[in-house]
């Protein structure tokens, strides 16, 4: 790591790291600096002016702000000087003589630097007699952000971070000197994806958050260390809750992920929990059709008779389970197992069809980690657009371009989030993404410059689906490209928090926990060890299992957590499935489309409702951690299907989460020394700690050729889909958290000005797409012939994943 | 008291058209631009060097030394600071007009010395006439090959922009000009790191000189070091433009050698005091400078060093001379209101404590004064500047907030007993005004 | 609002001339101004998309400046210099004289005349004095600034130019002037072509009305003439 060198401190020689600014040298080594402006994530600027020490210099002492001096051997500093203690005090009283001191009715009382600062370093009475500053406040700058200028102390943070770190400088200072406020355009909201950030950090009450404001005090909030689980980044948070009730998420600072950042969605994202719609008790569908409340006992039961009755007349594979990949590790090991041994089925898939291979997923050869973009030359993103669906991982890649300096590549349909810091951006239509490759790689015409690029070496790519209607094989053919470079690692992209952490415990057809392949024979003796005996069968995948229940061969599904009419792109083979099962259980929270076609609801506690483990897309496996109770009946899924596997004589044997994780690092090569004390850290653990414990090298199919698509795109009503996610849609979680759901685009058609003009629509038309109207927004960063729709927005039900889709101009009155 | 003329020579000889192309051609214009393309950057930079040239923007650190430290990186960018904004000041508005070619001429000796192609000139805002006529200058000079991609036919290729300032003081400081030049707001950047001669405009090597400055640059290469230093007195070579205004009968901009006295500034050079009252006193370099009066400086020299060990400072020039009936709380006031009007607000100390001194001001200008006061306007001052000295130890990020501090310095130093009769005026005002209870 | 095709191609030769489009932000909110007769809201979103920056950032940057205004000043902006070095020859007097003339008080503006005080103009050899359409007169007297709002309410001049304000209305100067000239401004921004926009902001005084004699009849007492 970096150098460490001595400087002095009040008098106390200090290891400190080498170059790193005074202030933070200072702190680490614990002599505080009050200080408002600083923040260790970005670009220091001296405004506050409350970190001033004093250091000594041949030309005698200076007096310096800590935060814009970088640290050096010998340095000697003094930050207890009379002097300083007058200057501190002095900036104090400077700070405080427009503040308006509404502490009480603050949410920032309580936990505010300000107030904190002044009790330790200001002064004790104010010498201001003069009028102070007014201005209307609160001000609404977003849905989700209210700004109240008279508490704003300027330190540029909310500026800064809405700059440097997420790219989209919405909030800025205005007018100057005494006037200097921050303020948004007129009809321009602080509709930033990073919104909340801004609120984390502002040092004061000036920016509050809508989701939380009069809330709580923070005095009377508990605070549990966890992880994240809205997208596979696995970012560290801290939950803050009162009186049994989640109010509030925050970014904690780790090293190897969110560097303290969190997503709106993941921020407010929480508000689901306490919705009056969860469900709280089993439901049993009755003989009209009905929902029916239901005791434990009796649900279990009337679940266990149907299952057994299918099992003992159809065998273990007419039953299949979807999901498992919204919950922990310990939920997804306790699917796997209840399945493989309880049921006697391979049938099992945490993706929803929308996702990659599993084992390029889970046992991908050379998985690069999120901070090779510390240290990468080059990044290449060719999957999702980050912003929409990684918010945390798209703010790692944009400093690795805009702070770092890392050349990147962005190869997308569409426009994404960081085409401005893309060194090259390469669009394609759907469909050509095989023939997009081969040129890149061979340096092809407009590629030659960016192949030179990727050939120099440090090369990091992040690669996934840029869409639903994108052949997987496509990301695999990018990966196994990338890992040909020198010195490049290769991070997946999947889709739902704890997919990674599913496909570890086996819930994929082709794979066992710990990475085992379904058709290892030594990996499969070692499980049966502890499981017993293996069913034999090959596993269908979702859109197998769906199209077997569809077809009768299957005939009872266990939905966890899944939510097939939405989640699964063809929706209308979901909906055909699901009508014709015989018999469905849903382990949910929630009624949804998909859930309201069970048998029986099995109400599932929630994140912050229950202990478990989760794994990210680099294979960090984190600890989640619960502060409120389960609301209701709720219960944790690992507990559920243990009772469901003993009734039908197949016990588990399961007593807490703890005892279902120290199991799967039993059974599991890769997380074999994964303990809970391990993975409650900063860090985590990555799985597998070594090769040894790598049962499986997955490599990815190289040389794909494509599907050549016999479609006329530019000629007639044949166009190319693009379909998509949007960081806000109409999910469940979304749609039962008020503060986000407002936010989510609703559906359009995108298409370029060009196709627009041959087609004869304008922005606003109506066209038709798939049977589904949607209104045409004219978008030039697709190219001709493609039809762009944002995926599960209100009121739209699902296109399919076909690649080619007629698009049909609605004629007016019609 | 004569005047010498360098700078001022042309328009004071011909006063019809010294702004013009053909004048400045007539009376030798542009040889000294041809005779730098002949040089390398070492020569020039060491001609400079030697020359003690000062820059004249305020700060008053050697133009050749500032050369010296550009950075190998390029392009490197030549700024020339026309946002002459120092109440008091005027004399850059005498140059611009008057004789734009001699700073063109100017600009293009100093672009070669340090390997620039791209030059700017930024002007205030409020002086749209003279960016007027320094555009019109600018457009000659390219008609004539003076500019261009092959001046004087020699190769060498500059361009000079002239952007417009939009009201602000502030972008006088250096590196807030060149936030504003990059489209930004004028708040001065953090130096260390942002030295403009290393990382200046576009974070690029750029040398910015004041409009006085590069307009020194013909007649140093023409004349030499040796005539230049022998104008000066000691160290301080060349000539000096002060501008004078205020309570004397002779206001205006006038081109002296260094090492005369203040006596012989105020009462020969500009006439003396209107109605031939009494000095009371004056501010030797800008508003920015602490004052001078008469019972301690008047027989001062004026050199760069005398003023700065006498805890003011030369600065801009600018002299500006109160008379006996000048209300010198008001006075105090009016200085510190420019400085908190014009305080980019960056800074705490800056934004909070300037403003909070000018409404301490007004409050005992209205009659609000309070016997704690004057202790309150000190210490809000020490926590601007600590000390309350001249060179100040800021608290800020650049020197404006001191400088708002040196008026009422120089307030509570000399005139401490006309403020003190300022409160003991207050009696009358209802205590809610004075903020008793508050 | 989008601007005419003469001046988006203006804009572009203004951002032409910096080697970042970002430097160009500051003249291009003159020619907003000049298009809207102040700042407008558009006229923020129009430099924006020119200079690829969000109207947030064009916003931030405009409001530093105070001769960027967002409000209407009417077709005169008369700013009268209040620094110290007129604030200590009456410049409050002559402010008070401006304020009375026009029945606006500082820091507003009716439909013809806008007033503000302003901080130091550079003019402090011939204070007190003020800008029109940040046009100079110097030595002003509070009857003389009478007398001046009075002509414009009366005279309604199209263009303003300074020979012309300095003869009628003016004193004492800084310097002599020594420069005639023709053009003038034509609302309350500077009147400066920027490269390559020659006699944008200007426009020449109508036919029939001259700059006065651009040597002053009185001579300077003091500075250099």
């Amino acid at each position: 790591m970096s150098e460490m060198i001595t400087i002095n401190v009040d008098g106390k020689d200090r290891r400190v790291k080498a170059g790193q600014p005074l202030i933070q040298a200072c702190l680490d080594t614990g002599s505080y600096v009050p200080h408002f402006c600083y923040h260790p994530r970005m670009e220091p600027v001296g405004m506050c002016r409350q970190c001033m020490v004093e250091v000594e210099s041949p030309r005698g002492t200076m007096m310096v702000p800590s935060c814009t001096m970088n640290v050096h051997d010998g340095m000697v500093v003094h930050t207890q000087s009379d002097m300083i203690k007058k200057v501190q005090e002095g900036m104090l009283e400077f700070l405080l003589i427009n503040h308006p001191l509404d502490c009480p009715v603050c949410d920032r009382g309580g936990e505010c630097p300000l107030q904190d600062q002044t009790m330790a370093c200001g002064p004790g009475e104010s010498r201001f007699v003069e009028e102070k500053r007014h201005y209307e406040k609160p001000v609404p700058i977003s849905d989700l952000v209210f700004l109240d200028r008279e508490r704003c102390i300027l330190c540029a943070r909310c500026v800064r971070f809405s700059d440097e770190i997420s790219g989209d400088p919405l909030i800025e200072f205005t007018f100057r000197g005494a006037n200097n406020q921050i303020r948004t355009f007129p009809d321009e909201p602080f509709a930033s994806y990073f919104s909340g950030n801004t609120v984390q950090i502002c040092p004061v009450g000036a920016l509050t958050a809508a989701p939380y404001r009069f809330r709580a005090r923070p005095w009377d909030l508990q605070k549990v260390a966890s992880t994240c689980t809205h997208c596979t980044t696995g970012c560290d948070i801290s939950v803050d809750s009162s009186q049994n009730q989640v109010l509030r998420f925050n970014g904690v600072d780790n090293d190897y992920t969110n560097h303290g950042w969190l997503s709106d969605k993941c921020r407010f994202g929480f508000e689901f929990l306490g919705s009056d719609q969860r469900i709280t008790s089993p439901l049993i569908k009755g003989e009209d059709g009905e929902f029916a409340l239901a005791s434990w006992g009796r649900a279990l039961d009337v679940v266990v008779e149907r299952l057994s009755g299918i099992i003992e007349r159809d065998g273990g594979g007419a039953v299949a389970a979807l999901g498992g990949a919204r919950g922990t590790n310990e939920d997804a090991y306790a699917l796997s197992k209840f399945m493989r041994v309880a049921v006697g089925s391979n049938h099992v898939d945490a993706q929803m069809d929308d996702g990659l291979n599993a084992q390029f997923l889970a046992a991908l050869a050379g998985r690069g980690r999120i901070n090779d973009l510390e240290s990468a030359k080059t990044v290449l993103v060719w999957g999702p657009d980050l912003k929409e669906e990684n918010g945390t991982l798209y703010l790692r890649v944009r400093r690795a371009a805009q702070t770092l300096g890392a050349r990147l590549i962005v190869v997308h349909p569409r426009r994404t989030g960081l085409d401005d810091r893309a060194a090259f951006k390469f669009g394609y239509r759907p469909g050509d993404g095989a023939e997009t490759l081969r040129k890149l790689a061979a340096g092809e015409g407009d590629f030659a410059a960016a192949r030179e690029v990727l050939g120099e070496g440090s090369v990091i790519a992040l690669v996934g689906r840029t869409g639903y209607t994108e052949d997987p094989r496509l990301a695999e053919a990018v990966a196994a490209f990338v890992r040909d470079l020198p010195g490049s690692s290769v991070l997946t992209l999947a889709r739902r928090s704890n997919t990674y952490g599913a496909l570890d415990m086996g819930l994929a057809p082709t794979l066992l926990p710990g990475r085992v392949s379904a058709d290892d024979e030594s990996g499969r003796s070692l499980l049966a060890s502890v499981w017993g005996e293996l069913p034999g069968a090959v596993g269908r995948d979702a859109r197998g299992i769906l199209q077997g229940v569809r077809d009768g061969a299957i005939k009872a599904i266990v939905l966890q957590g899944a939510d097939p009419f939405r989640d699964v792109p063809d929706g209308a083979l979901a909906a055909e499935a699901l009508a014709n099962a015989e018999f469905i259980v849903a382990l949910d929270m929630f009624l949804t489309d998909s859930t309201s076609t069970a048998d029986v609801i099995l109400p599932a506690a929630a994140f912050t409702e229950k202990e478990g483990s989760v794994t990210n897309l680099e294979g960090r496996v984190q600890k989640v951690n619960q502060i409120v109770a389960p609301p209701g009946q709720a219960r944790a899924d690992w507990s559920i299907l243990d009772d469901l596997a003993r009734r039908l004589g197949k016990p588990l044997g399961f007593g807490s989460a703890e005892v279902v994780a120290k199991e799967i690092a039993t059974v599991a090569p890769a997380y074999a020394g994964v303990d809970w004390d391990a993975i409650d850290t900063e860090a985590g653990i990555v799985v597998p700690a070594g090769d040894a414990a790598q049962p499986l090298h997955y490599v990815p199919v190289a040389g794909w050729s494509g599907n050549p698509s016999s479609a006329d795109p530019g000629g007639g009503k044949t166009m190319r889909l693009h379909y998509a996610r949007t960081l806000y849609d109409d999910g469940v979680l979304m749609r039962n958290g008020l503060s986000l759901h407002m936010l989510a685009p609703g559906g359009f058609a995108a298409i370029t000005s060009a196709d627009a003009a041959r087609l004869g629509v304008a922005e606003g038309d109506t066209v038709i797409v798939n049977e589904v109207e949607l209104p045409v927004r004219i978008d030039d960063s697709l190219s001709n012939g493609v039809v762009y729709v944002p995926f599960n927005q209100s009121g739209i039900t699902s296109l399919g994943d076909s690649l080619e889709v007629e698009l049909l101009v609605k004629e007016a009155g019609a | 008291m004569n005047q010498t003329l360098v700078l001022f020579r042309r328009m004071t000889d011909y006063p019809a058209d010294s702004h013009t192309l053909d004048r400045y051609l007539e009376t030798g214009g542009y040889e000294q631009a041809r005779v730098a393309l002949g040089k390398t950057r070492d020569e020039l930079v060491e001609l400079v060097k030697s020359s003690g040239l000062i820059g004249r923007g305020g700060a008053g650190f050697s133009a050749g030394m500032k050369w010296s430290f550009l950075a190998p990186a390029r392009p490197a960018y030549l700024v020339v600071n026309g946002d002459e904004s120092e109440p008091g000041t005027f004399k850059d508005r005498q140059l611009l007009e008057r004789d734009p070619h001699q700073m063109i001429e100017g600009m293009i000796i100093a672009a070669v010395a340090n390997e620039v192609h791209e030059a700017f000139i930024y002007i205030r805002g409020e002086y749209p006439k003279p960016a007027r006529r320094v555009q019109q200058a600018v457009f000659e000079a390219y008609e004539r090959g003076y500019l261009g991609p092959n001046v004087m036919g020699t190769g060498y290729h500059l361009d000079i922009t002239v952007h417009l300032g939009a009201g602000a003081y502030i972008c006088g400081e250096e590196t807030a000009l060149l936030n504003s030049l990059e489209g930004r707001r004028g708040e001065p950047r953090l130096k260390p790191p942002f030295f403009p001669a290393a990382k200046g405009l576009y974070m690029l090597p750029t040398i910015v000189n004041n409009v006085e400055t590069i307009s020194n640059l013909p007649h140093i290469v023409e004349r030499g070091i040796d005539w230049y230093r022998d104008l000066g007195h000691d160290v301080d070579t060349g000539t000096f433009l002060f501008s004078i205004s205020g309570h004397v009968k002779k206001p205006g901009n006038y081109e002296l050698p260094h090492g005369i006295t203040w006596r012989e500034l105020i009462y020969d050079v500009a006439g003396g005091i209107r109605s031939d009252n009494e000095l009371k006193a004056w501010v030797p370099g800008g508003a920015s400078a602490p004052w001078f009066v008469p019972s301690k400086h008047l027989d001062l020299q004026i050199t760069k060093s005398v003023t700065d060990t006498s805890g003011s400072m030369l600065g801009s020039g600018a002299v500006i001379v109160m008379d006996e009936t000048t209300d010198m709380v008001a006075a105090a006031e009016r200085l510190v209101r420019f400085f908190a009007e014009e305080s980019c607000g960056q800074c705490t100390p800056c934004r909070e404590g300037t403003t909070w001194l000018d409404m301490i001001l007004r409050r005992m200008l209205d009659g609000g004064g309070r016997a704690v006061d004057l202790d309150l306007l000190y210490d809000v001052s020490d926590n601007i500047s600590v000390g309350v000295g001249w060179p100040p130890k800021q608290t800020t990020i650049c020197p404006l907030g001191p400088s708002a501090v040196s008026a009422v310095k120089s307030l509570l130093e000399y005139f401490r007993p006309e403020a003190e009769e300022h409160i003991s005026r207050a009696n009358r005002v209802p205590l809610a005004i004075k903020g008793v209870g508050a | 609002m989008t601007w005419s095709a003469e001046t988006l191609a203006r804009a572009h030769d203004i951002i032409a001339r910096y080697p970042q489009r970002r430097s160009a932000v500051m003249p291009l909110l003159y020619i907003a101004m000049r298009e809207d007769g102040r700042l407008t809201d558009d006229g923020m979103r129009q430099v924006a998309e020119l200079t690829g920056l969000t109207p947030a950032q064009v916003q931030s940057v405009a409001s530093f400046y105070v001769m960027y205004k967002t409000e209407a000043q009417g077709k005169y902006l008369v700013s009268v210099c209040s620094s110290i070095s007129c604030f200590l020859l009456g410049a409050d007097d002559v402010l008070h004289a401006v304020e009375q003339a026009a029945g606006v008080p500082a820091g507003e503006a009716d439909e013809e005349i806008g007033v503000e005080h302003a901080e130091c103009i550079g003019a402090c050899g011939g204070a007190p004095a003020c800008l029109v359409n940040f046009e100079l007169v110097e030595g002003l007297t509070p009857e003389k600034a009478k007398e001046m709002i009075e002509w414009l309410r009366n005279a309604k001049p199209d263009v303003i130019n300074a020979d012309e304000l300095q003869t009628l209305f003016g004193g004492r100067r800084s310097f002599d002037w020594a420069i005639k000239e023709e053009n003038g401004a034509i609302g309350p921004y500077p009147a400066f072509p920027p490269f390559g926009t020659a006699a944008h902001n200007t426009q020449p005084l109508e036919p029939g009305r001259r700059p006065m004699s651009n040597s002053q009849p009185a001579p300077l007492e003091g500075g250099t003439s």
